[in-house]
């Protein structure tokens, strides 16, 4: 209550401030002003729409690096909670992502592509899209994320089922000199970062970037374990990460590497572990190395190639009960190196993708023994190859219509083929209103986790798994009546099969993966967003959506049916502070249960001084700014139904650039 | 308890609506887009036209390929003139062909047929003025981008070259040379 007041107060000097003209330069003046003025002059730069560069025809939101700093998002999670349909589920461990419909908790979100400047950064192990602090690079690199609706393995191959989330990161340019970077949150967080660009005459850039960020968490109570130290798992929520970055730019070629390390502790006790045990923690690492080439061919062809390797290692310490305790690690190493090589050509009334991938994953190790006494209880050592080949083409067919028609065909040495098509059919009848029929299919393909793990008591291997698949229909509407007016309405029905889930098999009582079934989502998803010239933004969006299992008729767990947001953000005193709020709207959610998760409104609050002084920036941000408690549902490793999560939170932000 | 919720929600947008109400009071910094008009302005001045059609002759055509981002900020340049020479600003549609224009601002909707109006403008004199990344590499003559909040502009000699175009140096000196490939000049 106090926090609105505070709030309207400000709203009032805003007022006050405004009536003081402080407008450097009339409309009429500039014409006027040579060019060295011009350059001079600061612009409001936030009245329009960011375009999209994905090929696919789909429903995309943006956020670009000045939403970041505008509503102080501190990961990926963050950012996809914002935009329409979408909600993230976090167990205190990893953050997983939901969207139309489809929220498995426990999948670490192998059913979304996440690239990072083109490069797959889910692994071959689990096929993680890490999108919490466990993501190798720091937000404040990217420039711009894209989230990708619906299916993308037309041009995307595996994992691409609900979507695609690419990460484009900064040049050496958009820093032009030294920023370091100093951040205080809640719960005993802080956050260092060095960054160092640079753009040379010959036009060539350099970015290198180092973050770390470490946060003691707070003692979760968990009244499922009562019996043990009053429920309260003390100082087990620590998150610790490191990261570097770099990227070096010379003419068509780009050079990006990075390596990153998190490490979590964990106080659920999932997995039958014991409980308040200070050991229980999970490491995360990966680092990867990406040649990236663009050039033009010919007048209408221009070309792309990538050649990359990557690994990630994972490193999990788990306690089970015993006198002593047994301690039981498991391991997980993945290398892999791969090259893809794409072409677009531009002709009369063709848009042409075509392409080959090609990915050798030479380890892919899983391991699991028991530290003393040392026993050893999962050594399995496997590789594999995939291969994929595609094309796209967008035909203008007169009168406004497009047809984009796009088709997809992977094999992969450990779990056969696929072939994915995707059609778009695009009516433009006039400029401003766009309607869109898609139609699409996806897979993703078992990993070595869900196909060969298996740990005594705990998990076993299921080495039938099928891909999973999934087949769309999508139908949107886009309007943009004025320049910084856009709606955007759609309606999709999805069907999923043979999907790959963990289930406890009541014969053994061992989690298992398993194909099970059918799931049919349907929804309707609405969106506005205006622009103000003074830089002004809103955006709000408000989905409905369910989803059924096909042969029982239930409703899934984790899929909220109503979801509603709001971003607002504001410039005040003129340019010197910019304001973002966010509204997001969560309905209840059904838990393993049959119990479920309250709905809750989130409300996050962030301002924003780019000019404090020189070269130096300041935000401050409030987190679930009412302190609402609310909880996620837990997965089958969780004697917890509900897992509780952070209620208000600070964040103070500095930056300096010299 | 849901009273209280509802409270909180109906404060929280009485405070977005009063925060959006006070925004028409605030004087706020030119827009991107007057800016940019004001360069377009400027870039005119320093560019010499080998030839014109007859059409544009007596006027300062410039055309708009795409989404109009400026709205009404191109309204600055009406009546303003360049070597004695007035604005007419006209949209690229079907009474006018983009070779007709003397400058040609092709728009960010406009990314993905930059190639067909890039073609279709061959051996004319036009101008060509953009405002996306990328688009000065794949050749137009002059393309905004901002720098900290400021416009910056970058010039493809070889497109004005090619075109018969003439920018003075003393544009180019404020400007980052860019060639077809995005590499050294």
């Amino acid at each position: 209550m106090r926090m609105i007041v505070c709030i309207a107060l400000a709203m009032a000097l805003v007022r006050v401030a405004a009536a003081e003209p402080d407008e450097p330069y009339s409309q009429a003046d500039l014409t006027q002003l040579p060019i060295e003025e011009l350059m001079n002059i600061k612009v409001s730069t936030a009245s329009k729409f960011p375009q999209k560069t994905t090929e696919a025809p789909s429903s995309v939101s943006i956020i670009t690096a000045a939403d970041i700093k505008t509503y102080g998002y501190r990961t990926l999670a963050d950012m996809v909670r914002s935009v329409r349909g979408m909600s993230v589920t976090y167990d205190r461990n990893y953050d997983y992502l939901g969207t139309r419909g489809l929220g498995r908790t426990g999948d670490y979100n192998s059913r979304m592509l996440l690239l990072v400047d083109g490069y797959r950064i889910n692994d071959p192990i689990y096929d993680t899209a890490p999108i919490g602090t466990e993501f190798p690079v720091d937000v404040d690199l990217i420039e711009r994320v894209e989230i990708v609706r619906g299916p993308g393995s037309s041009i995307y191959g595996s994992n691409a089922v609900l979507g695609v989330i690419n990460v484009i990161t900064k040049l050496g340019k958009n820093f032009n000199g030294t920023e370091a970077s100093g951040e205080l949150a809640s719960f005993g967080t802080d956050k260092e970062r060095l960054s160092y660009g640079h753009q040379y005459e010959n036009g060539a850039g350099l970015l290198l970037s180092a973050s770390r960020y470490r946060s003691a968490g707070q003692d979760q109570y968990y009244p499922e374990f009562n019996a043990i130290n009053n429920g309260i798992a003390h100082n087990l929520d620590s998150d610790h990460y490191g990261n570097y970055f770099g990227k070096l730019n010379v003419a068509g070629f780009t050079l990006t590497g990075g390596y990153s390390k998190r490490d979590k502790a964990v106080p659920t006790a999932s997995f039958g572990t014991l409980f308040n045990d200070p050991n229980f923690s999970v490491s995360d690492g990966s680092s990867f190395m990406n040649l990236d080439y663009y050039g033009e061919m010919s007048q209408h062809w221009d070309a792309s190639a990538h050649l990359f390797q990557g690994r990630y290692f994972y490193d999990g310490i788990y306690p089970y009960a015993g006198a002593p305790v047994t301690l039981n690690r498991d391991q997980a190493n993945g290398a892999w190196w791969g090259t893809e090589v794409k072409l677009v050509g531009h002709l009369e009334k063709h848009k042409v993708v075509t392409g080959v991938e090609y990915q050798n994953n030479y380890r892919q190790d899983q391991s699991n023994f028991n530290v003393v006494p040392y026993a050893l209880l999962l050594d399995d050592r496997r590789n594999s190859k995939r291969e994929g080949v595609y094309a796209q083409d967008e035909i203008t067919l007169g009168n406004g219509l497009l047809l984009n028609a796009g088709l997809r065909y992977d094999q992969y040495s450990s779990a056969g083929s696929a072939t994915n098509p995707r059609l778009g059919l695009i009516w433009n009848p006039v400029d401003a209103t766009a309607f869109k029929l898609l139609y699409g299919t996806a897979f993703r393909a078992p990993n070595v986790y869900e196909l060969y793990y298996a740990s005594p008591g705990t998990q076993k291997a299921n080495p039938d798994l099928k891909p999973e698949k999934i087949t769309s229909y999508e139908f949107v509407v886009e309007h943009q009546p004025w320049r910084n007016l856009r709606i955007t309405a759609d309606a999709y029905a999805n069907t999923t099969s043979d999907n790959i889930n963990q289930v406890i098999d009541p014969a053994d009582n061992l989690l298992v993966f398993r194909n099970s079934g059918q799931v049919n989502a349907r929804g309707v998803e609405f969106e506005a967003e205006r622009l103000w010239d003074n830089g002004a933004q809103l955006r709000t969006s408000y989905a409905w959506q369910i989803s059924r299992d096909v042969s029982s008729g239930v409703e899934l767990i984790n899929s909220p049916r109503n979801l509603a947001k709001l971003n607002a953000s504001l410039p005040v005193l003129g340019n010197a502070l910019r304001t973002g709020l966010e509204l997001q709207y969560t309905d209840k959610r059904k838990t393993l249960t049959g119990a479920s998760a309250a709905g809750h409104l989130l409300t996050n609050v962030t301002v924003l001084s780019e000019k404090i002084a020189k070269g130096m920036e300041l935000s401050a941000s409030i987190y679930n700014l009412f302190d609402k408690h609310y909880a996620d549902p837990g997965a089958p490793e969780h004697i917890q139904d509900l897992i509780l999560q952070d209620g208000r939170s600070y964040r103070l932000k500095l930056n300096y650039r010299f | 308890m849901a009273l209280k919720k509802l409270g909180k929600i109906i404060l929280a947008l009485l405070v977005i609506a009063c925060a959006i109400r006070s925004l028409n009071v605030l004087a706020a910094p030119p827009t991107e887009y007057e800016v940019k008009a004001a360069f377009i302005h400027n870039v005119t001045k320093y560019t010499e036209w080998p030839s014109v059609p007859a059409y544009t002759a007596n006027t300062l055509r410039l055309c708009v390929i795409g989404q109009n981002p400026f709205g009404i900020a191109l309204d600055t340049l009406k009546n303003k003139k360049v070597g004695g020479m007035v604005w007419e600003i006209v949209p690229v549609g079907s009474v006018t062909s983009p070779k007709e224009c003397r400058v040609l601002f092709i728009a960010v909707s406009e990314s993905g047929n930059l190639r067909q109006i890039l073609d279709g403008i061959k051996g004319s004199t036009v101008l060509t003025i953009g405002d996306t990344e990328g688009y000065a590499e794949q050749g137009v003559m002059v393309n905004f981008y901002l720098e900290d909040e400021m416009v910056r502009i970058e010039v493809n000699m070889d497109a004005a070259r090619r075109a018969g175009l003439s920018i003075s140096s003393q544009l180019l000196k404020l400007a980052r040379i860019v060639n077809q490939h995005g590499g050294m000049p």
